[in-house]
């Protein structure tokens, strides 16, 4: 080989060494750079199953193409939820982003794990402005500061089958209460069908006698359970819920007939909207949950058609529902307080709920202005639009206490228990069980 | 070099004795660190939460010995008759002793049953072996998710307890207070029989054959054989199923979760002491009391055991 050639060779050999060493390294600074710019934040949730989880992941890699300096590392919890994340925080582990049930928030406001908005927000009358007012109760502190957004909300309503309406000879539900129940049994009795399941809960007892003028429930001393539960608005309620099962069911068992109110254990399901969606009963008091359930285990059982959706009863004190929420809160310890903030505003914000909420249809937004959008299931229209009909909107879990879960569990178990036992007893004294309550809720609490 | 020249593992752990010793706990570290970790450190823990009043988020205050005060205090309401939701602890144990004193005997007794049919080698008791082997290999949650569905007023139980009793009725016993325990009970001795027969069935085939040969000899029919010479020959392995039995019983949880419902089920009919612990930890956010709780189960189920093992575990040494 020429000496000119061999020169050549060796310059150009050179110059690619020279090149790709030098394209390495502008590579791995710029991505030391970048990497120095990004910030992980890490965020929980229940999974509520796969296609939500699928979804979360969709949304948070729209987020990152928004944000690309923030990296959000997504651990869906499915089980246990809020004892794992009870657990992180002693372990040090805890996540910077989480859901908070609103039942959970007054213990977790009053603890300090939470990073208030206002704090980090600059503009918070108008990020407050954007949501229902009704859904960010729960979640402001006694400082009166917002401790997190409400990513979604869903409201209790009354579901009707069509047909059994229409074959008890009615064109629309009673709207009050006293016609409501007086309803069931013609219901029954025309149709063949229980008129009404429901679980014998809290949810549908505290709505009763809050529409009969029962004062809101402070559960936060002995003394004011004992005075809530010895309000004659509340003992009416009570009676007139229990009654309803001696009469409608264990009264109605006996002489042989078709029961007009039953559990959803009663007709071989696992929860109200499975019993109505199997059409085994007429109504049931459900929430926004169960129209994706229907829509998704029932595809027949259409809305509009054989289906609908009502106002609930009104009692003397008028009209009233609950409202159930989930707030995205922010860790107080986080090191990335901004960037969580940043996160949990783009998901509970507009547009992260016009793609999680609106699109997908699992439940309501809490974002005023999406109430209107075009793709708005009709189904969640409807209660939105029912919305005003209302004259006060509770927001779960109905009580001033910062141990609601404990006190929910103990109401639940005891109604239950009355109910289980009236079927052996066929009777229940209406004393013993406010005595009960009274009882096991201040053991509860202690 | 010559030294060197000479070194094999071989000779560094089998001939040198006072390499023995090192071999040894080389061999069983990974076991000793799990269990220290996740078993005596564990408990250790849990002993000091007990002195602590603690909701996992606040900084804990130590409250002396109020918890186990605490813990006595519904044990002994609860012995006295106080309503069920002021005593879940008492119902616990109340519940766990009943399901523990009708699981073990009849789950043993039964293992044995089967055991002795398998072991006979009678005709088709491989085929029977094999079917009645196999919930024992399956996770006892699924187990209690199917039995839900036998168990429910229209279920498979009631649909055959009104063929062989006609107007037997059809309770609800998931959310019938005197029958959510039994439920459970028919559970676990048809998941657990199958896993101890196998003990079984390795003991007596154990028992040596001209033992049993001059037993027959001797003109002891197939029942005496089995009462005089095969039971007393299995005597460790019995006392070893009723212990490894009771503690399994003792610490129930996961068919009470399943199939009474994490709150107890029906008056807290359902409710075992796991339970009643798992629920005082994570759902009234109190680790101090719940783990105040464990100990005083602990001590309250050791005692019995211990006593148990010392008159009747001679043969397990």
């Amino acid at each position: 080989m020429p000496l000119n050639t061999r020169i050549i060779l060796v310059v150009a050999v050179l110059t690619i060494i020279v090149i790709g060493l030098l394209a390495y390294t502008l590579y791995t600074t710029q991505k030391q750079t970048q990497q120095q710019q990004q910030i992980v934040i890490r965020f929980s949730g229940w999974g509520a199953g796969e296609t939500e989880v699928r979804n979360y992941e969709k949304a948070i890699a729209r987020f990152t193409e928004k944000y690309p300096n923030i990296i959000v590392k997504y651990e869906p919890i499915s089980q246990m939820y809020h004892e794992n994340i009870l657990s992180s925080f002693p372990a040090g582990a805890a996540p910077d982003v989480f859901y908070v049930d609103s039942s959970w928030a007054s213990i977790f406001i009053e603890q300090g794990v939470l990073k208030p908005i206002d704090d980090i927000e600059q503009n918070i009358t108008l990020l407050k402005a954007q949501y229902y007012e009704f859904l960010l109760q729960p979640f402001i502190g006694s400082d009166g500061k917002l401790y997190g957004l409400p990513k979604d909300w869903s409201i209790l309503y009354l579901a009707y089958n069509k047909q059994c309406l229409a074959q008890a000879g009615l064109t629309t539900v009673p709207g009050d209460w006293s016609g409501f129940l007086a309803s069931l049994e013609i219901v029954t009795d025309k149709t063949g069908l229980p008129a009404l399941v429901d679980h014998y809960h809290w949810r549908t007892f505290v709505t009763i006698a809050l529409s009969y003028g029962a004062p809101f429930p402070d559960f936060s001393s002995e003394q004011s359970i004992k005075s809530w539960f010895n309000n004659e608005a509340v003992k009416k309620a009570l009676r007139d819920y229990m009654d309803l099962y001696l009469n409608g069911y264990v009264r109605r068992v006996e002489a042989g007939k078709v029961p007009y109110v039953v559990l959803p254990r009663d007709v071989d399901s696992g929860w109200g909207g499975e019993a109505f969606g199997k059409q085994k009963a007429c109504f049931t008091l459900e929430g926004s949950w169960m129209i994706p359930f229907i829509r998704d285990q029932f595809p027949n059982f259409k809305f509009g058609e054989q289906w609908d959706i009502a106002v609930l009863p009104q009692g003397p004190a008028g009209r009233i529902t609950l409202a159930f929420t989930v707030i995205l809160g922010i860790n107080s310890r986080s090191s990335h307080v901004n960037e969580a903030y940043q996160f949990a505003k783009y998901i509970a914000g507009k547009e992260g709920q016009e793609f999680l909420v609106v699109k997908l249809g699992q439940t309501l937004p809490s974002v005023k202005e999406l109430a209107n959008h075009t793709d708005l299931w009709p189904e969640h229209r409807k209660t939105l639009e029912q919305l005003s009909k209302y004259d006060e909107v509770y927001v779960w879990p109905v009580m001033k206490s910062n141990k609601a879960g404990v006190i929910i569990s103990t109401i639940d178990n005891i109604l239950q228990s009355y109910v289980a036992n009236m079927k052996e007893t066929k009777t229940y004294d209406l004393n013993n069980l406010v005595n009960d309550l009274v009882n096991g809720i201040i053991a509860a609490i202690k | 070099m010559r030294n060197r020249k000479n070194f094999s593992f071989y000779s560094f752990f089998t001939c040198k004795k006072k390499y023995e010793f090192i071999e040894g706990m080389l061999l069983i570290l990974p076991a000793i660190t799990v269990l220290f970790i996740f078993g005596y450190f564990s408990f250790i823990y849990a002993f000091y939460l007990s002195f602590l009043k603690w909701n996992y988020i606040t900084d804990p205050v130590f409250v002396g010995i109020e918890n186990y005060v605490r813990a006595i205090d519904e044990l002994v309401k609860g012995i006295s008759g106080a309503p069920w939701y002021e005593v879940p602890f008492f119902m616990g144990i109340r519940n766990t002793l009943i399901y523990t004193i009708i699981v073990v005997p009849i789950q043993t007794m039964l293992a044995i049953v089967l055991a002795a049919i398998v072991s006979s080698r009678i005709k088709g008791s491989s085929v029977f072996m094999t079917s009645y082997l196999l919930p024992g290999f399956t996770c006892s949650v699924i187990i209690a998710l199917i039995f839900i569905y036998f168990f429910g007023q229209r279920g498979f139980i009631n649909y055959l307890l009104n063929q062989i009793m006609p107007g037997f009725g059809y309770p609800d016993w998931l959310y019938s207070k005197n029958l959510v325990i039994p439920a459970m009970a028919i559970v676990a001795i048809w998941g657990t029989s199958s896993n101890l027969a196998i003990l079984f069935i390795a003991s007596m085939q154990a028992v040596p054959r001209d033992i049993i040969e001059q037993a027959r000899l001797d003109g002891a029919g197939p029942i005496r054989r089995f009462i005089h010479v095969i039971l007393p020959m299995i005597k460790p392995t019995i006392v070893y199923a009723i212990i490894v039995g009771m503690i399994g019983a003792l610490q129930m949880f996961d068919l009470s979760f399943v199939m009474a419902g994490p709150q107890g089920g029906v008056e807290y009919s359902g409710m075992t002491v796991v339970l009643d612990i798992y629920r005082t930890a994570f759902l009234q956010l109190n680790p101090g009391y719940a783990s105040a709780k464990a100990v005083l189960f602990f001590v309250l189920m050791y005692i019995p055991t211990l006593i148990f093992l010392r008159k009747h575990g001679g043969g397990l040494k």
